[in-house]
């Protein structure tokens, strides 16, 4: 009895310092957010004294229903985007040679380290209208010289896409790496085409990868900010730039809190969903195997 | 039946995707023209100015403090969690202490630091390189403590239990069995959060303050307002720094023998 | 020898799980001891409480007449050799041994001498400096052997030190494990599930079951004189006779062997179903009437063609064959007569063409001996699954063999 009390002591001695850290400067300030939507604004850019329900009234802004649905829309299509090209990816990937698929990973990997903003410059130049790829459409007559393909949706989907794309593949590989291949084998004896085999066969098994993958791409496209920000336009905006705007501009923060509010509780059911789908999939065992 | 070629075809064409736009970019710091439209002549115009700008030296001197405080301090922190996820792995304690851990990962960085942007107010902190220090160190630990955490998955605690079977306290245990072992997957998780602290724009604007301009916070207003060519070549830099790491770091783990099974 | 390592009334749970429940037990210095055991028996578990692992709910440990049952691992004279293996990765061969010496603070002239005299032992002095990723399995067991002897433990624990090792290698570690024992001459404390290794290397083996020990005694003493169907049918192959004692028989003094002294010996006549006329010695002395379980060993039969002349004590039976798998050096046979299905085993000692070999669905004999039967003091029909039987037909459920079954059918008994 004794031993198990020092062992509940050691437990809490290497728990505390990353429990009380994160306690105090993840989940304290989530919670302040809910606070401070109902706090009023001072001009000064500070937050009042007393409770207000004013927040809540300018948020039934007739813009932000736009912006909302815009955030939501842009998201899944981004996570479908990445999906549909990593998943793919992973298959190719988990069936060449080692030597091969350290290459293809190691150049996957490569812009995941690369500089976010750099890699959204990138686009920038590549995009704009006397970059390279405008010139190339022009002379191909794919497009006219007026025709912008920077500042518009076009260009968010696209760098968003760009950006999350490794979120995407990374768990989709890993779940393909460990995919039985012999089962594909086994479908086609059986008479299923690749098509088919791939679809009936692979899919269900990295299921828990695309589940990762989803969750990866599609939250923080949510809260997307820089890239619409730097190569989207006035029409392309989303929830995050609305919230950086009455931070940075307006300096509302209660304002900024009540879209923060918001936008956490649409994160919080996709995440909650998947992670209950992926704890069904594989139950951990808790109780520790005796003597086998 | 021959396989089908479309994972081949759609893999290099999403590496060509990747990998279009940084060439472009690499060739352009070297045009002396402003935008890549049209070559005039191959010079090293733009990096000798970027050499002149004072700015970006004292953002990276920002950053570099910021990126190696938060990376010890996570560091620490992560290990610990990890540890302690691991060995009471099921207890009710780590299940709150994993979804604490887990959630900063996957929720948009926005929403960090807008909330702890309204915290540091509340608090009447001044913001400053401390407040993105502390910041970064609250994202790096979930980093690290995934990485350390993936480590331990494959680590046999029967060799924790045969350090002590031969004699050896828990002090010993630790020094010359545990972190030795663990060393690899700390090392990889330090230089995750270094990467991710060094990368970091929208946290580290958030509880900015004044005279704490960062590298990524430098960058991001030359790019709003002004001075692409400059950007051009300052980004070719750091894409041949993260390169050079990346391809050293891969080099090396591969060295290294693997865990004996 | 002495009573030298002592188990007093040791208990541990998990949850609702005995692992462990009162168990008493004392091994002797310098002895080769083994827990035999399915999964989930507690085996492991008590060589986790001598080990310092495990804290047991109740009872003792005593080692050397000293108390230790509330030292941490590091301060107990044991060590232990791992399943797998655990030999620190990070440091070369040289080095794991010589862990327990460096952490005792040994004098470095002390060390070095130990380690080499350790290399020598397992003849790896050429590979010292190798990591163990970068050994073969033989040669990491040896490792771990070395590194556990070289701080000269009173006990030295194996935990299924085989169980990662192929077929081969396995036999030739079981040759050299017998070796070192022999050598180093310390008490060895050797859990398996494997009968075959219990069996080959033990000077004493307690089978256990649900946390307790089942029987406890020589290899040859649990082969041939098992106390319960659980021993009879867990430690090689068996079959089961379920009757009553129908009539003692007179005395009968028989000539035991050179010694000509006469022994005097009882037979039972036994009412067992299908079967009128079978005889069991009876050295229980169970009364007329009561209940018998009968384990008789496949190889203690003898099948034939033609029906052998009778003899006193000898029991004969008919039957017709239903499966025949023929291994090379011997001949497995099923025989079925009434609701028995009887497996017999016969040595093929003699050139095996030359004769007719008894096939399929032929009408044949069985006979044994009474001495050879066995009488069972505890049965449960559960360890009939225990005994492998062909099955009768195609997609017949195995019968399992795990702890949980065992356990459901000690509540149902």
């Amino acid at each position: 009895m004794k031993a198990q009390r020092r062992v509940r002591v050691f437990e809490w001695l290497v728990t505390l310092p990353s429990l009380v850290w994160l306690l105090v400067l993840f989940l304290i300030p989530t919670v302040l957010v809910f606070a401070i939507t109902f706090k009023p604004a001072t001009p000064y850019g500070g937050i009042g004294s007393g409770w207000t329900l004013e927040t809540l009234r300018t948020l039934g802004n007739p813009n932000y229903p736009a912006i909302v649905w815009r955030t939501i829309w842009l998201s899944v299509v981004v996570t479908a985007l990445c999906i549909v090209l990593a998943t793919p990816m992973g298959y190719y990937m988990a069936r060449i040679s080692p030597r091969r698929r350290q290459m293809v990973l190691l150049l996957v990997i490569l812009p995941f380290w690369t500089s976010f903003l750099v890699r959204i410059f990138a686009w920038k130049v590549l995009l704009h209208p006397e970059g390279l790829l405008k010139q190339l459409l022009v002379f191909l007559h794919l497009c006219t010289p007026d025709t912008s393909l920077l500042y518009n949706t076009f260009a968010v989907l696209l760098v968003m896409v760009y950006t999350e794309l490794p979120f995407a593949i990374l768990p989709i590989y890993a779940a393909s790496e460990k995919f039985d291949f012999r089962l594909i084998e086994a479908a086609k004896d059986l008479g299923a085409t690749s098509f088919r085999a791939f679809r009936a066969v692979f899919l269900p098994g990295i299921r828990v990868g695309l589940l990762t993958a989803f969750l990866m791409v599609f939250i923080p496209s949510l809260g997307s900010y820089v890239i619409p920000d730097i190569v989207g336009g006035p029409t392309s905006e989303m929830i995050g730039n609305k919230i950086a705007q009455r931070t940075f501009v307006d300096r509302n923060l209660p304002h900024a809190a009540g879209l923060s509010a918001l936008l956490t509780l649409a994160v919080l059911i996709p995440m909650i969903t998947i992670t209950t789908l992926r704890r069904k999939e594989s139950p951990k065992d808790a109780l520790r195997e005796e003597g086998v | 039946m021959k396989p089908s070629r479309v994972p081949m075809i759609v893999t290099w064409a999403v590496i060509l995707f990747f990998y279009l736009p940084i060439v472009i970019l690499v060739a352009n710091s070297f045009n002396s023209s402003r935008f890549g439209g049209s070559w005039e002549s191959t010079s090293l115009k733009w990096y000798i100015r970027l050499m002149q700008e004072d700015d970006i030296w004292h953002a990276l001197q920002n950053t570099l403090f910021i990126a190696l405080s938060a990376t010890l301090v996570s560091m620490v922190l992560g290990t610990s969690a990890a540890f302690a996820l691991h060995r009471f792995a099921g207890s009710r304690l780590q299940k709150l202490h994993y979804s604490i851990i887990y959630t900063p990962l996957v929720l948009p960085e926005i929403l960090m630091g807008l909330s702890m942007l309204l915290f540091f107010v509340a608090l009447k902190v001044q913001l400053g390189l401390v407040t993105i220090a502390i910041a970064h160190v609250t994202f790096c630990l979930s980093y690290v403590a995934m990485t350390v955490l993936a480590r331990l998955q494959d680590f046999d605690f029967a060799i924790v239990e045969a350090a002590q079977d031969l004699g050896a306290g828990w002090w010993t245990t630790v020094w010359r069995v545990l972190l030795p072992m663990l060393a690899p997957g700390i090392l990889a998780g330090g230089l995750l959060a270094f990467t991710l602290s060094i990368d970091d724009f929208v946290i580290s604007f958030f509880v900015a303050g004044p005279g704490s301009t960062t590298l990524p916070i430098k960058i991001y207003s030359m790019i709003k307002y002004g001075a692409p060519p400059l950007i051009n070549a300052l980004s070719t830099i750091l894409l041949v720094i993260t390169f050079t790491c990346v391809i050293v770091s891969q080099y090396l783990t591969q060295q290294e023998p693997k865990a004996a099974k | 020898m002495s009573e030298f390592l002592e188990f007093q009334d040791v208990s541990k749970h998990y949850g609702d799980v005995k692992a462990v429940d009162h168990v008493s037990l004392t091994v002797k210095q310098g002895e080769f001891f083994s827990l035999l055991g399915p999964s989930g028996c507690g085996k492991t578990t008590l060589l986790r409480i001598l080990a310092g692992f495990e804290q047991p709910d109740t009872g003792r440990v005593l080692l050397g007449g000293e108390d230790v049952t509330d030292l941490p691992p590091y301060e107990r004279k044991v060590n232990t050799i791992f399943q797998s293996y655990a030999l620190f990765p990070h440091l070369s061969v040289w080095d794991n041994i010589a862990f327990g010496l460096k952490v005792a603070k040994r004098p470095k002239k002390e060390i070095k001498e130990e380690v080499a005299k350790m290399l020598t032992l397992i003849q790896m002095e050429d590979q010292a400096w190798k990591k163990p990723d970068q050994i073969s399995g033989g040669q990491k067991q040896r490792v771990a052997i070395a590194r556990a002897l070289v701080n000269k433990p009173r006990v030295l624990l194996l935990d299924e030190p085989l169980a990662a090792l192929d077929l081969k290698l396995r036999q030739r570690m079981l040759i050299e494990l017998d070796l070192i024992h022999d050598e180093v001459g310390i008490t060895f404390l050797y859990v398996t599930h494997d009968q075959g290794e219990a069996m080959s290397l033990s000077d004493r083996i307690a089978v256990m079951k649900l946390g307790k020990i089942e029987q406890l005694g020589t290899p040859e003493e649990i082969y041939e004189a098992p106390r319960s169907s659980f021993v009879a049918a867990f430690i090689g192959d068996t079959n089961f006779f379920d009757g009553t004692v129908a009539e003692p028989l007179e005395k009968d003094s028989v000539l035991n062997g050179f010694l000509a002294a006469a022994v005097d010996k009882d037979y039972s006549r036994l009412k067992i179903e299908d079967f009128p006329d079978l005889e069991c010695f009876n050295d229980k002395q169970i009364k007329e009437g009561e209940r018998v379980f009968l384990s008789i060993r496949p190889e203690k039969m003898r099948i034939s063609r033609e029906r052998p002349a009778t003899t006193p004590h000898l029991n004969i039976i008919a039957g017709t064959v239903e499966d025949v798998i023929y291994l090379g050096s011997q001949t497995k046979y099923w025989v079925r007569t009434g609701d028995y299905r009887i497996s017999i085993i016969r040595q093929h000692s003699r050139f095996l063409l030359d004769e007719k070999p008894i096939r399929w669905h032929e009408e044949v004999w069985i006979s044994w001996h009474a001495d050879d039967g066995f009488m069972l003091e505890k049965y449960s029909a559960q360890d009939e699954n225990l005994i492998q039987l062909p099955p009768e037909e195609v997609g017949e459920n195995p019968p399992s063999l795990n702890g949980a079954d065992l356990a459901g059918s000690a509540t149902a008994q």
